[in-house]
C-alpha cells in the first residue's frame, strides 16, 4: 500500500527535478549573450546534480504510436515500432542504396547522384529509446530539434508539432523502457572520471564540447564500422539532459544489453570506473555552447542568372526531393507537395519553371506566390532559405520554417544565386 | 495418303486445343512449372518525359509531334484516364494555341495520325482550338487551382474570340497574385489589355514577359503591334 507521505515526497522530487531542469535550460540559453570579458570561472557553471530517475511524461503512448505514422518518423528512422516506409519514400534507405550502388537506376545516374548524397545517410535507430533516454528530453527535442551529432549533418526536421503530440510520442517511445534492471548510479571524482574518459578512448568516437581540450588515447577495439560510429556518436554535453542516470553506467559497460543494434562497443572499464566516467559526463562544468554563426547575406550578383543555373545548383539537388511533381511520381509529390511529415499538402512543385511560378497553398489553403514579399521585403522563398541558417544557429524564426527541412542550410552563395534570379525578374 | 496424314494432324491439333480449353492450366503450370510474369514496358512513360523536356526547351511543335505519334487517338482520350494522357494533352493543347490551330508537324507525323492537326482548313483550325480549350478545361478541373494549368488555359482561351473575356479574367486574377507561370501568359495578358485599351497595363505585362522570357521573340509579336 502507498502511504500519502512517500507519494508527496515523490511529487516533491519530480517537481524539484523539473524546476532544476528548467533553471538549467534557462542558464544554457542565456549564456551565449554573455560578453567576451566573462571570466573562465564564471563561464564554467557547475551544473545541478543529475536527476536520480528517469523523468516520465504523462502522455498517451497509444496515441503516440499513431503519431509515429502521422509524422512519418519511419521515413528516416528504423526501430519506430511501425513498418519502415517503402523505399521510394524512405530518405535514408534510398540514400544508402544509392551510395551502395544498389538503387535501380542507370550507372551514369547513380554516379551523378552519389556525388550529391552528402546528407541523410545515417540516422539513429529509435529502438530501445526508453531504456536510455528521458521522455521529457524527447518531448523538448521534438519541439525544438538541434544538432546533437558533430560529425553528422543535422537532419531532424522542425516538425509542425504540438506540445501534446510531442508528449504522446515521447510517452510511446519510452513506454517499454523499464525492462532492464537499474545499474549503479554515476559517482566518484570528476577529475578521475575525466582521466578515465581520456585514457579509455571515449574520445575516439565522442566529442564532449564545453569541457575544454580532451586528450584521447584511441581505442584499438573500437567498432567495426568506425566511420559510421563516429558520425552517429552524440556530443556528450547533451548527455545530462538526454540520458537516464539509472542506465548510463550500464550503457558504458554493456551498451548492447540496452540496445542490441548500437555501434557503441563495451568500454574496457570496471563498474567503478564506468560510474566515474558517467559522473564526469553528467556533472563536469560546461562552458556555454559556441553558437554557430549565421553567414552574412550576400548582395545580388552583377551577372545574369537564368532558371537553368538555379535549377541545376539548387532546386534539382535539394528542393525537388520534397517539392516534386506528383504526376511523374505515381501521385507522390513529396512532403512539401502532396503532404508528409505531418504537414498538410502545400502543392509546391519546384521541379519546373512553371511549377515554381505556380506558388504554393499558404496556411489558409490559398494559392500564394513563393516570391511574395515578407514583412522585411524578402521574397518568401529566400526568407525560408535564410531561416534555415538561423535555425542552425539556434535562433529559429517562429514565422518562417527554415528550408531545406531536415537538411543542412544552403551555402550563402546558393541563396545569393536564388535571390539574384528573383531580383532579375526570374528569367527562364 | 497425304490427305489421310493431314486429317490425322487436324484431329491431333483439334484434340490438343480441346484439352487446352477443357483443362485450364494454373499459372504455375503455364510455363512448364514456373511462373513467369509477362513484362510490359510502356514506352510512352519515357516518351512523354522526353516531350516535356522539348516543350520546356521551347521546342513546342516537336513536343506536339512526339505526342501525336505516340498517341494517335489522343484527341479522343480523357485526361482523367492517366497522368500520361493529361500531361500529353496539356502540351498538345498549348502547342495548338501557339500555332493558331495549325500545327506545323507534317514532316514528323505520319498520314494516318494527322487528323485535323495540320489545320489545312479554317474548319480544322477551329476544331483544333475547340479541342484545346476542352482538353485544358478538363485538366484544370482535375488539377483544381493550379496556376500553371490556369495560365495555359487562358493562353488557349485567348485564341477563341468568344472566350477572350474569360481568358483575361483568369490572367488578371493570377497576375494580381504574381502567379502567371509563363512569359507567354504575360504576352497574352499584354495583348488582351491592349485590346481593352489598357496601354499602361499592357506595358507592365510586357515588362514582366521580357523579364521572364528566354527569348525576346516570345513577347515581340504583342510588342510590335503596340
Amino acid at each position: 500500500m502507498f502511504s500519502a507521505r512517500p507519494c508527496s515526497k515523490l511529487v516533491a522530487v519530480v517537481l524539484s527535478c523539473w524546476l532544476l531542469g528548467a533553471c538549467r535550460n534557462e542558464s544554457r540559453e542565456r549564456a551565449p549573450s554573455e560578453g567576451p570579458a566573462t571570466s573562465e570561472r564564471a563561464r564554467l557553471t557547475p551544473p545541478p546534480a543529475p536527476l536520480p530517475v528517469a523523468v516520465q511524461v504523462a502522455g498517451n503512448a497509444a496515441h503516440g504510436k499513431e503519431l509515429m505514422r502521422k509524422y512519418e518518423c519511419n521515413r528516416c528512422h528504423d526501430g519506430t515500432g511501425v513498418p519502415p516506409a517503402p523505399l521510394e519514400q524512405h530518405c535514408v534507405h534510398c540514400h544508402q542504396d544509392i551510395l551502395a550502388g544498389k538503387f535501380k537506376a542507370s550507372a551514369s545516374k547513380l554516379a551523378k547522384w552519389q556525388k550529391n548524397v552528402t546528407s541523410v545517410r545515417d540516422i539513429p535507430s529509435l529502438a530501445a529509446t526508453g531504456s536510455r533516454f528521458r521522455a521529457d528530453w524527447i518531448e523538448r527535442f521534438l519541439l525544438d530539434p538541434h544538432d546533437l551529432r558533430p560529425a553528422l549533418a543535422q537532419s531532424m526536421p522542425r516538425l509542425k508539432i504540438s506540445a501534446s503530440d510531442a508528449r504522446d510520442i515521447a510517452a510511446y517511445l519510452t513506454a517499454t523502457g523499464d525492462s532492464a534492471a537499474p545499474s549503479v548510479q554515476p559517482s566518484g571524482d570528476v577529475t578521475q572520471g575525466r582521466e578515465l574518459f581520456e585514457t579509455k578512448g571515449c574520445g575516439t568516437c565522442h566529442r564532449f564540447s564545453g569541457v575544454g581540450e580532451l586528450a584521447t588515447v584511441p581505442r584499438a577495439d573500437g567498432p567495426v564500422d568506425q566511420q559510421r560510429a563516429v558520425s552517429l556518436a552524440p556530443d556528450l554535453r547533451y548527455a545530462r539532459e538526454r540520458f537516464r542516470t539509472d542506465r548510463i553506467v550500464r550503457w558504458i559497460l554493456a551498451p548492447q544489453s540496452l540496445k542490441p543494434d548500437t555501434l557503441m562497443t563495451p568500454s574496457p572499464v570496471s563498474e567503478r570506473e564506468a560510474a566515474e566516467i558517467a559522473h564526469f559526463i553528467l556533472t563536469a562544468p560546461l562552458a556555454a555552447p559556441v553558437p554557430k554563426p549565421v553567414p552574412a547575406r550576400l548582395p545580388p550578383l552583377p551577372r545574369k542568372v537564368a532558371f537553368e543555373e538555379v535549377n541545376e545548383r539548387v532546386l534539382m539537388k535539394t528542393c525537388r526531393h520534397c517539392h516534386g511533381n506528383p504526376d511523374v511520381a505515381l501521385g507522390d509529390g513529396g512532403p512539401g507537395n502532396t503532404g508528409g511529415f505531418g504537414f498538410a499538402p502545400r502543392r509546391l512543385n519546384l521541379s519546373s519553371y512553371s511549377g515554381v511560378a505556380a506558388g504554393l497553398l499558404d496556411e489558409q489553403q490559398q494559392r500564394a506566390s513563393v516570391f511574395a514579399k515578407t514583412s522585411d521585403g524578402t521574397p518568401r522563398l529566400v526568407a525560408a532559405l535564410l531561416a534555415r541558417h538561423a535555425e542552425e544557429a539556434g535562433k529559429p524564426n517562429p514565422e518562417v520554417r527554415g528550408m531545406p527541412l531536415g537538411l543542412p542550410a544552403l551555402p550563402a552563395e546558393d541563396i545569393q544565386l536564388v535571390e539574384t534570379w528573383i531580383a532579375q525578374g526570374r528569367p527562364k | 495418303m497425304k490427305t489421310r496424314i493431314s486429317k490425322s494432324l487436324m484431329v491431333v491439333v483439334a484434340a490438343g486445343c480441346f484439352s487446352a480449353l477443357a483443362v485450364e492450366p494454373s499459372e504455375a503450370r503455364a510455363c512448364g512449372g514456373e511462373w513467369a510474369p509477362e513484362v510490359y514496358i510502356d514506352h510512352r512513360i519515357q516518351g512523354v518525359a522526353r516531350a516535356e523536356k522539348m516543350f520546356e526547351a521551347g521546342k513546342v511543335d516537336q513536343a506536339a509531334a512526339t505526342v501525336i505519334r505516340m498517341m494517335p487517338h489522343i484527341a479522343t482520350l480523357k485526361a482523367s484516364r492517366s497522368t500520361l494522357v493529361e500531361r500529353s494533352q496539356r502540351m498538345l493543347a498549348v502547342a495548338v494555341a501557339r500555332a493558331d490551330g495549325a500545327l506545323p508537324v507534317a514532316e514528323e507525323v505520319p498520314d494516318y495520325a494527322r487528323g485535323t492537326w495540320l489545320g489545312a482548313k479554317d474548319a480544322d483550325r477551329q476544331t483544333n482550338l475547340s479541342w484545346a480549350v476542352s482538353a485544358l478545361r478538363q485538366v484544370d478541373e482535375l488539377k483544381k487551382d493550379d496556376p500553371s494549368v490556369q495560365t495555359e488555359l487562358a493562353e488557349v482561351l485567348a485564341k477563341v474570340p468568344e472566350h477572350k473575356k474569360e481568358a483575361r479574367t483568369i490572367l488578371e486574377s493570377l497576375a494580381q497574385r504574381d502567379l502567371v507561370s509563363t512569359p507567354e501568359g504575360y504576352a497574352v495578358l499584354a495583348e488582351l489589355r491592349k485590346e481593352a485599351g489598357d496601354a499602361k497595363g499592357q506595358k507592365v505585362a510586357l515588362e514582366r514577359c521580357a523579364a521572364m522570357a528566354k527569348s525576346a521573340a516570345v513577347c515581340r509579336s504583342t510588342e510590335a503591334q503596340s
